[in-house]
């Protein structure tokens, strides 16, 4: 055991265990409770190439991403991609797969040329945050200003790990566990199984303790995309058939900008006379870093893991800090035209989603607003939309903490550069007027943090009530459940009917969803939010005025309610 | 000594005979009386608490009755339903008062039930947000009760109504059924849709298939034909703030009344607590019509009122 301990490689595997562990607590205890309290993104403000992502393409400093970036880029330079080998929780995910169900792939003797495409893939990524995608929209018309488009969400390891497992395997497990509890309420009420409810009891104190079950809700959180995002993950480990840690050693852009810090770090691996060139370090070598010859290796692919100094069986391999030369290549060589080819597929990837039949733009004024769909409802807080676009990893942390699984990745709402992006869907979940939650998620303020009073200005939509499908309109039904439900007091009733009618008091009204939620007409609802009431072009400060603007005629209706009521004297006047 | 011998055939009409004097005397019954015939022929009691706490409130009321033990037997079930339906604080008088419903449950406890269940199936989500924010999970679980937002299908069943005129059978909570005592809890509001939210309406909580009343002929009704059916053992009415305006969610405006009135007359107490809102009973459709199937008196002149 404790020679086991003495090799690098085993403390390397303890490290490896132990940041996914945190990785998978953070994530498990992110909700709509803890997102104000624990960095639930913490691994993803961590990574250096969100917050370089983020800032190229928003073209400001957001130092909240840089203090926290700051830890794993010194960690770099100093040690070159040891986050890769000993952190990356995608990393350690592949490497479990690869123990688990045997996908240790072929090893090729000879170094694939394959290795720079993780170069040219963050070339691509800068030159589509660099390239001028769309006009920041601003309440000031002087500052038009352009924001780059942050493809990051594609090809950033722990947003894509992230994605997966918000929006399919946190989804899965939530399943199986109300599953459970079906089958344990079931037993409940059956009279044979009755002295089984400590099992109940047991299960509900895992789930609570693992923070995945509070009080029963009606249904497990369920994702649009899920499969997506798993398949999407899943290709990365299947990658691992061809070669170990493929993603890693290829096509991550994140392993590659780190080992590009890395290449003044002054670790080295050292071969002594006692090696008998067996090899055994070429074929273990995850990366493929170490080629033909254990004297020559290439420094930025090294991931610090130790495998090579563990398999030597003359222990001839030694991995110090030197400053001596040794057989370390940090060349990249990368060529020229590839390069090239690179930025046009960057500015590819700016033009194409352009390319966007479904989107539609309207320029009236100093409004730049991109309208793609009537249901491109986003979360409160949310920037401007072609900001917020550009914002947003597409990590899903946003959707694990809402409590209502409202937030749903965007299919077509914003157009092809927006899908994954967080949308809510009042059909699936109303927007609780009081959570914050997801604007403390955010790993880069896509979602602005906001407050619960800000939440009565900040528009998200408008509701609007379909009159030839509503109940109460069309049918002279008694209904107005979403007068009811309606936390803002949006919604009034036209009393000139036979029954109360809905209507709808747009500056008040900020598209949470809640009617459409209620609505007991199926399937769509006979109210539902429209996109024509958001208001993120404005700031806060004007939004938060038009709202005030309003107060008047709802403390009007107010004051008539009272008195059609007559709630002002009771009988009992004395008690 | 000889057997005594009855005919296969005479057994036969002897016990058709036996089971349609049944039916006809429990149908008859039913409509002469109701379920709680003898109950409802006589002048109901209600009675009110005021100027307590409001845990002593609840006290000085249920005692006005003759305390809980007339109601909960030691070892029983009970089952009881707050308005526990918004994502909305106590202050804002839109759910239940927490310390009224922790009061009920530790009298249900130190009457001797067995399990006290608190209930309701909210209209917000999520239901683990309303059970804290209400307070009523803290302050019910802290007096020994088990607090449960309903919620899978699986927790309700279909149940037939009868006697009634537009629903005709509804998702219950099957812990409703299966209780032996279910004590009503509801908070004094206005309603946008029914003018007032009371005992019967409160009764809404504890059924799935809600949709099906807003999309019926009538929504008035089928609180009445649920309110036929469903009769709570105990009706406690909390009074002790009230809302006033934008009901029955709010924000609206809010009254302390510092009130309880607790009775076995659900109708009677819906009638008080409406006149708290300065409505008639007979004004509230949802009212008249239980009143008119026999549910209850709405008249509160015909209502002995004992104020303690």
């Amino acid at each position: 055991m404790s020679s086991r301990l003495r090799s690098g490689r085993a403390w390397r595997r303890l490290s490896q265990v132990a940041f996914l562990l945190a990785f998978l607590l953070l994530f498990a205890f992110a909700s709509f409770r803890t997102a104000a309290r624990l960095p639930v993104d913490l691994f993803l403000r961590a990574d250096p190439l969100i917050a370089l992502s983020a800032m190229l393409s928003l073209r400001e400093v957001m130092l909240p991403l840089v203090w926290y970036a700051l830890p794993v880029l010194v960690l770099s330079v100093l040690l070159g991609r040891i986050f890769c080998g000993w952190i990356c929780p995608m990393g350690t995910a592949i490497d479990l797969a690869e123990r688990l169900f045997g996908v240790r792939g072929r090893r090729p003797a000879q170094a694939s040329p394959w290795w720079r495409v993780k170069h040219y893939v963050l070339i691509a990524l800068l030159v589509t945050a660099l390239l001028p995608a769309a006009l920041r929209s601003q309440s000031d018309p002087g500052l038009s200003q352009t924001v780059g488009l942050s493809a990051v969400y594609l090809v950033d390891p722990i947003a894509i790990l992230t994605r997966t497992m918000t929006l399919a395997g946190f989804p899965a497990v939530e399943a199986g566990l109300v599953f459970s509890r079906e089958v344990v309420t079931g037993w409940q009420y059956s009279d044979l199984v009755v002295r089984h409810a400590w099992l109940a009891q047991a299960l509900h104190n895992v789930g609570m303790g693992l923070g995945l079950v509070t009080r029963p809700d009606p249904l497990p959180a369920t994702f649009r995309l899920g499969l997506v995002a798993f398949l999407m993950f899943a290709l990365i480990i299947a990658l691992g058939r061809f070669a170990r840690r493929f993603w890693c050693r290829n096509l991550c852009p994140l392993g590659a900008l780190l080992g590009v810090l890395g290449k003044a770090s002054p670790l080295r691996l050292r071969v002594s006379e006692a090696c008998t060139r067996c090899l055994r370090c070429v074929n273990e070598c995850k990366m493929g870093a170490i080629t033909d010859d254990p004297r020559k290796y290439h420094g930025p692919e090294c991931i610090v893991c130790y495998g090579c100094v563990a398999v030597c069986p003359e222990g001839a391999i030694s991995l110090t800090a030197s400053r001596q030369q040794t057989g370390r290549d940090d060349r990249l060589g990368l060529a020229r035209r590839r390069v090239l080819e690179a930025v046009g597929v960057g500015i590819a990837a700016v033009v194409l989603p352009k390319v966007d039949w479904t989107a539609r733009r309207s320029q009236s004024g100093e409004r730049v607003l991109k309208i793609s769909s009537e249901r491109l409802v986003r979360p409160p807080g949310a920037l401007a939309e072609d900001s917020f676009v550009t914002a947003c990893v597409r990590c899903g942390e946003c959707m694990k903490v809402c409590p209502t699984n409202t937030l749903q990745p965007a299919l077509g709402e914003g157009g092809l550069e927006a899908i994954g992006t967080p949308v809510i869907v009042g059909r699936i979940g109303p927007c609780l007027d009081q959570c914050t939650a997801c604007g403390h998620a955010c790993p880069t303020s896509a979602i602005a943090p906001f407050t619960v009073a800000e939440k009565k200005h900040l528009y998200m939509g408008t509701a609007n009530v379909d009159r030839s499908k509503c109940i109460a309109w069309a049918e002279d039904k008694q209904c107005v459940v979403c007068d009811e439900a309606c936390s803002y007091d949006a919604i009034y009733q036209d009393n000139s009917g036979p029954v109360g009618r809905p209507m709808v008091d747009a500056h008040i009204c900020v598209g949470c969803g809640q009617c459409e939620w209620v609505c007991p007409v199926e399937p769509k609802g006979a109210i539902y939010v429209y996109s024509s009431g958001d208001r993120r072009h404005l700031s806060r400060a004007a939004q938060k005025a038009i709202r005030a603007g309003a107060a008047e005629r709802q403390a009007a209706r107010a004051e008539a309610e009272t008195r059609q009521d007559g709630a002002t004297e009771s009988p009992y006047p004395g008690l | 000594m000889s057997h005594d011998t009855i005919t296969r055939r005479e057994f036969f009409r002897r016990a058709a005979a036996l089971g349609v004097a049944a039916y006809g005397l429990a149908e008859g019954g039913w409509l002469l009386l109701g379920e709680e015939g003898a109950l409802a022929a006589a002048r109901p009691t209600i009675v009110v608490a005021s100027k307590r706490e409001p845990a002593a409130l609840v006290r000085a009321a249920v005692d006005g009755l003759g305390g809980m033990k007339r109601f909960v037997k030691p070892g029983a079930v009970v089952l009881v339903k707050p308005n526990m339906a918004w994502a909305r604080k106590p202050e804002q008088a839109a759910t239940t008062n927490p310390q009224v419903v922790a009061e009920v449950v530790r009298l249900c406890r130190a009457a001797g039930a067995r399990e006290v269940r608190v209930m309701d199936n909210p209209v917000d989500r999520p239901g683990s947000l309303i059970a804290t924010m209400s307070g009523i999970a803290a302050a019910a679980e802290a007096a020994g009760a088990k607090v449960t937002v309903a919620s899978s299908p699986a927790m309700f069943q279909r149940k037939a109504l009868k006697h009634s005129k537009v629903l005709k059978s509804a998702e219950v909570l099957r812990d409703l059924l299966r209780a032996d005592v279910f004590i009503n809890l509801p908070i004094v509001k206005v309603h946008g849709s029914t003018g007032v939210t009371l005992g019967c309406k409160n009764l809404m909580g504890t059924v799935s298939d809600r949709g099906a009343w807003h999309n019926s002929a009538s929504l008035d009704q089928c609180i009445a034909d649920y309110a036929a059916q469903m009769r709570p053992h105990l009706v406690i009415v909390d009074a002790v703030r009230i809302l006033t305006t934008n009901g029955p969610k709010g924000p609206g405006r809010t009254k302390d009344l510092g009130l309880v009135a607790a009775g076995t007359d659900g109708l009677a107490l819906d009638a008080y607590g409406a006149s708290l809102l300065g409505r008639k009973a007979q004004d509230i459709g949802h009212l008249r019509l239980a009143h008119e199937m026999g549910v209850g008196e709405i008249d509160l002149k015909r209502v002995t009122i004992k104020h303690v």
